[in-house]
């Protein structure tokens, strides 16, 4: 792809001239009204909230109060997990996709992985969180099948689905399946002849993947890693199904505010949510800097 | 006899009121029908045996019900009506039921209309609004459901909870730092600990779980009906009358046990509501109407919900022998504690912000 | 020698990602036989297959997928091009908001749109059925928005986009000609990637659906989940088998749609 990019450079470029700025602005018009309309506006007309206290009055209360130690102590879980389980995912989810696509395999597995990762992406929450308790909880299949077969206590071990290390599990069940949907383009866009002329430069296959593929890749698996960041950040009903009282990450929280029995304080609710887009928007940034460099790299 | 006397007075000042409320109630009927909707919120039919209370109240007055998700929370229900303020199409629900705190809460945000029910006066003071903004619709008391295919030795009590044959079964039916019924459960257990000492029955409740959760018996899953079967939670602290219809609905597959326990029987009370931006007000009133009479009433019964004039319907013998034949004993009743508004604000408050320092992730 | 230990490492990933997705699913169909004590029967899928409410709403939710996933190619695929070529510097802007969807819940979006689209407001699109059914899925293009951006976006840098519109302008071709002729076909791997992740979004979205109160899937799946022990597994099962299966016909579709350029690209 830099090897492209450089060959266009050459090429001759329309100039924009000063009449046709409003006429380039123009083509992003659908969808920036779209966004405005159906996305912008209602989260603002909400957003307002966190400012607010219950009577209406405007207040950095609500926002203070997201410096208090429990709901710090929520927001760094959250970042952790989603942090844990969009590394593993996109790594796995990237060997997946590469195995798939230029691993020489049958033609039938490349599709099936597809459409299975378009389902399993989207399996989550409650039916998730059960099918773990099912497989790997104290009484679950694979936990009775190690035990009866090969003689092996799962929980003796100290494992246990119902920890960080088991939610972080059943996360990678819907993370690596996205990772291989977005990255799937990618991999598609490596062609043959690089690794043809690599080898017949006296490359080894190693040199090829450290020195040639990754980095022209390298730009999409990040930002592929950020959407799975973004996505375990919002998850919610997986999390609450499967760890229920114990860990007590953002999303949770927020839903205690908002839709809760008891606590209650929607206002607070929004300062939560406020604060999940600023985290949002300090990795996006952090995402679009290491990919401008990476960019920069490789030209 | 007292009872007695008072049961005459009820039902004379009722019978002289008849003849103008039967002429209101066709009024009403007549309204109702013109509106021809009623939406509700947060109604499973598994609940209460709203299922068929609704499919019959439909069918009477031919009305079309329209549910809104019935697994709304008390929140989620008060939500949807402050979301809906100035809509009028479906997606606004005309009645709620909700946790007996939210009645005063959504009072005092005005998102309530008052209308007094014709039985009005058979309503126990403490459970309505004086000025018949909310008023209590059933209640149940906190037991164990009991997976007993599993679990060979019910237990009998919330001591009991601690042996070490029940490791890894107890669970609550919710999340203690918001649901109701998950609340009262840390609370019913404070209570039986600290000899029905309400001002401390909320630590006391925490530091039973802190033991239970110590001792590897507490299961932090959210306990439901195919985690029950499944074996992951075995033991579920939940409402009788959800426990009973699981059992029921299960139909022995695996067979269910319900137990109340012999200390710290704590009542729950909910409560029915209008909504100040019903759109259609009058099937609401009807709607009450509905399930404050005899036949609504009998109708909570069925789902094993003690209906809130439970005690004058009994007095008057209106209620089947069959049906008190399927309830548990009675006299299990006789201990719940009704726990009033200032105990809940005060238990909820120290079982909220505790429940993490006992059971969270600060813990390990 | 090398292509055999490309091949070798291939399957032994595949087999190992194979077994941590099957496993669940065994376990859980393995629970959804058990309705009939002490034997394996198909009792619960009975239930579930029987029941009316699944057909309708299942089929509400996947013409709901379909539309959505046109209305979102016809208004991802143009902006994703456009900002590649003309205006590449709003490209963080652009990748922010459609990130949002993501980090703002659901339900503080539908929230908002009872607020601004009631049927006392400007635009009351929730006072009738088909245009609350529009409004429905706008909010979901709004969540598939994410999925759909990314996967264009990616499929996109993977192609040559200036030296190709350069090509088909140098040639005659207007902008219409060029996003269905030439681009589409060349990103068609990574808009099916998208249409994918898009339908599986909509089949089990809850959220919307129920606050909306539209007939949709993911309010049943939730109805049916809250109170029974088999019949919630039996359903996931088949939920999974039927969206395998849907997305399966999309495939097949896409492929005869545009004839086989597209795996040309590779």
């Amino acid at each position: 792809m830099a090897i492209m990019e450089s060959v266009s450079e050459g090429a001759q470029v329309k100039p924009v001239r000063p009449g046709n700025r409003l006429w380039v602005w123009l083509g992003i018009a659908p969808f920036m009204l779209f966004a405005l309309l159906f996305l912008l506006l209602p989260t603002a007309t909400l957003m307002f909230g966190a400012f607010q206290d219950a009577q209406g009055h405007f207040t950095f209360g609500n926002v203070s109060r997201l410096f208090s130690d429990s709901i710090l102590d929520a927001y760094w879980i959250s970042i952790k997990i989603s942090a844990v389980s969009s590394l593993c995912g996109a790594l796995i989810g990237l060997v997946l996709a590469l195995a798939a696509i230029q691993g020489q395999l049958p033609g039938w597995v490349r599709p099936t992985l597809m459409t299975f990762s378009g389902v399993a992406s989207n399996f989550a929450g409650v039916p998730l969180a059960f099918a773990f308790l099912a497989t790997l909880g104290r009484v679950g299949l694979v936990t009775a099948l190690l035990r009866d077969v090969f003689d092996f206590d799962l929980y003796g071990t100290g494992f246990s689905i119902l920890s960080f290390a088991g939610l972080a599990m059943t996360y990678l069940y819907f993370q690596i399946p996205l990772m291989v949907l977005i990255i799937a383009p990618a991999v598609d866009g490596m062609k043959k002849e690089w690794r043809e002329a690599c080898e017949s430069l006296g490359g080894s296959s190693w040199y090829f993947w450290w020195h040639v593929a990754l980095p022209i890749l390298f730009p999409s698996i990040l930002g592929a890693a950020l959407l799975l960041f973004a996505n375990a950040f919002g998850a919610v009903a997986t999390a609450y199904a499967l760890t229920g009282s114990t860990l007590d990450i953002v999303p949770i929280m927020l839903y205690a505010q908002i839709r809760g029995d008891v606590l209650h304080d929607q206002n607070l609710g929004y300062a939560l949510a406020l604060g999940m887009i600023v985290i949002t928007g300090l990795s996006n940034a952090g995402y679009i800097w290491l990919r401008a460099r990476a960019e920069r790299g490789v030209a | 006899m007292k009872r007695h006397l008072l049961a005459c007075a009820v039902l004379g000042t009722l019978g002289v009121a008849t003849a103008a409320q039967a002429q209101n109630l066709n009024n009403l009927i007549k309204a109702a029908k013109k509106e021809g909707q009623l939406t509700t919120i947060g109604l499973p039919h598994d609940w209460c045996g709203y299922g068929a209370m609704l499919a019959d109240f439909g069918a009477k007055y031919g009305i079309k019900i329209n549910e809104l998700n019935p697994d709304a929370s008390s929140g989620d229900e008060i939500e949807a009506i402050k979301a809906n303020k100035g809509n009028t199409g479906p997606q606004a629900p005309d009645v709620i039921d909700v946790g007996l705190s939210f009645g005063p809460q959504a009072k005092d945000s005005g998102l309530l209309q008052p209308y007094k029910v014709s039985t009005w006066n058979s309503i126990p003071g403490a459970a309505k609004d004086a000025a018949g903004y909310w008023y209590g619709d059933y209640y149940g008391v906190l037991a164990f459901e009991v997976n007993s295919d599993l679990i060979k030795q019910a237990p009998k009590d919330w001591k009991d909870l601690q042996k070490a044959a029940y490791r890894n079964a107890v669970s609550l039916a919710g999340d203690p730092r918001s649901a109701n019924q998950a609340i009262s459960a840390v609370y019913a257990a404070g209570l039986s600990q600290a000899g029905n000492n309400a001002a401390r029955a909320g630590d006391a409740g925490l530091k039973f779980f802190a033991q239970l959760n110590k001792s590897g018996n507490f299961v932090p899953v959210i306990g439901k009906a195919a985690s029950l079967a499944q074996g992951t939670t075995p033991i579920i602290i939940r409402w009788d009358y959800n426990a009973l219809a699981d059992r029921d609905k299960l139909n022995g597959n695996p067979k269910v046990e319900v137990i109340v326990p012999k200390s710290g029987v704590v009542a729950g009370v909910y409560v029915q509501a209008i909504s100040a931006y019903a759109p259609h007000p009058n099937a609401a009133k009807l709607w009450m109407e509905y399930l404050y009479s005899d036949q609504g009433q009998i109708g909570w019964l069925k789902g094993y919900c003690h209906p809130i004039r439970f005690n004058d319907l009994a007095a008057h013998k209106k209620i089947p022998q069959d049906l008190l034949a399927k309830l548990p004993n009675p006299a299990l009743y006789k201990k719940a504690v009704f726990p009033t508004l200032q105990d809940q604000e005060t238990y909820k408050g120290v079982i909220t912000k505790g429940w993490d320092g006992v059971v969270g992730s600060n813990v390990k | 020698m090398k292509r055999n230990g490309t091949r070798v490492g291939a399957w032994v990933a595949m087999i190992v990602g194979a077994l941590y997705f099957l496993l669940p699913l065994a376990a859980t169909f393995e629970f959804s036989l058990k309705m009939r004590r002490d034997s394996y029967s198909f009792d619960a899928y009975r239930v579930v297959l029987g029941d009316p409410a699944f057909r309708a709403t299942f089929g509400y939710s996947a013409m709901m997928a379909l539309l959505t996933i046109v209305v979102g190619i016809l208004l991802v695929v143009p902006t994703a091009y456009w900002i590649q070529l003309k205006l590449p510097r709003l490209r963080g802007l652009v990748e922010f908001i459609t990130l949002l969807p993501l980090v703002i819940p659901a339900i503080v979006i539908v929230f908002g749109y009872l607020k601004l689209f009631n049927s006392s407001s400007w635009l009351p699109l929730t006072a009738h059925e088909r245009s609350t059914d529009f409004l429905l899925m706008a909010s979901y293009v709004t969540l598939s928005l994410p999925y759909l951006y990314r996967s264009v976006d990616t499929g996109l840098r993977a192609v040559d986009v200036r030296g190709l519109t350069e090509a088909a302008q140098s040639l005659g071709a207007g902008w219409g000609s060029i996003l269905l002729g030439v681009i589409l076909p060349n990103v068609k791997a990574a808009v099916l990637s998208g249409a994918f992740l898009t339908f599986a979004v909509v089949i089990g979205e809850f959220t919307m659906a129920s606050l909306l109160n539209r007939p949709a899937f993911g309010p049943y799946l939730q109805l049916i989940g809250a109170n029974r022990a088999y019949e919630p597994s039996a359903l996931a099962i088949i939920a999974f088998l039927v969206t395998w299966a849907s997305m399966g016909l999309l495939q097949v579709v896409a492929r005869n749609i545009h004839g086989t350029r597209a795996e040309t690209s590779a």
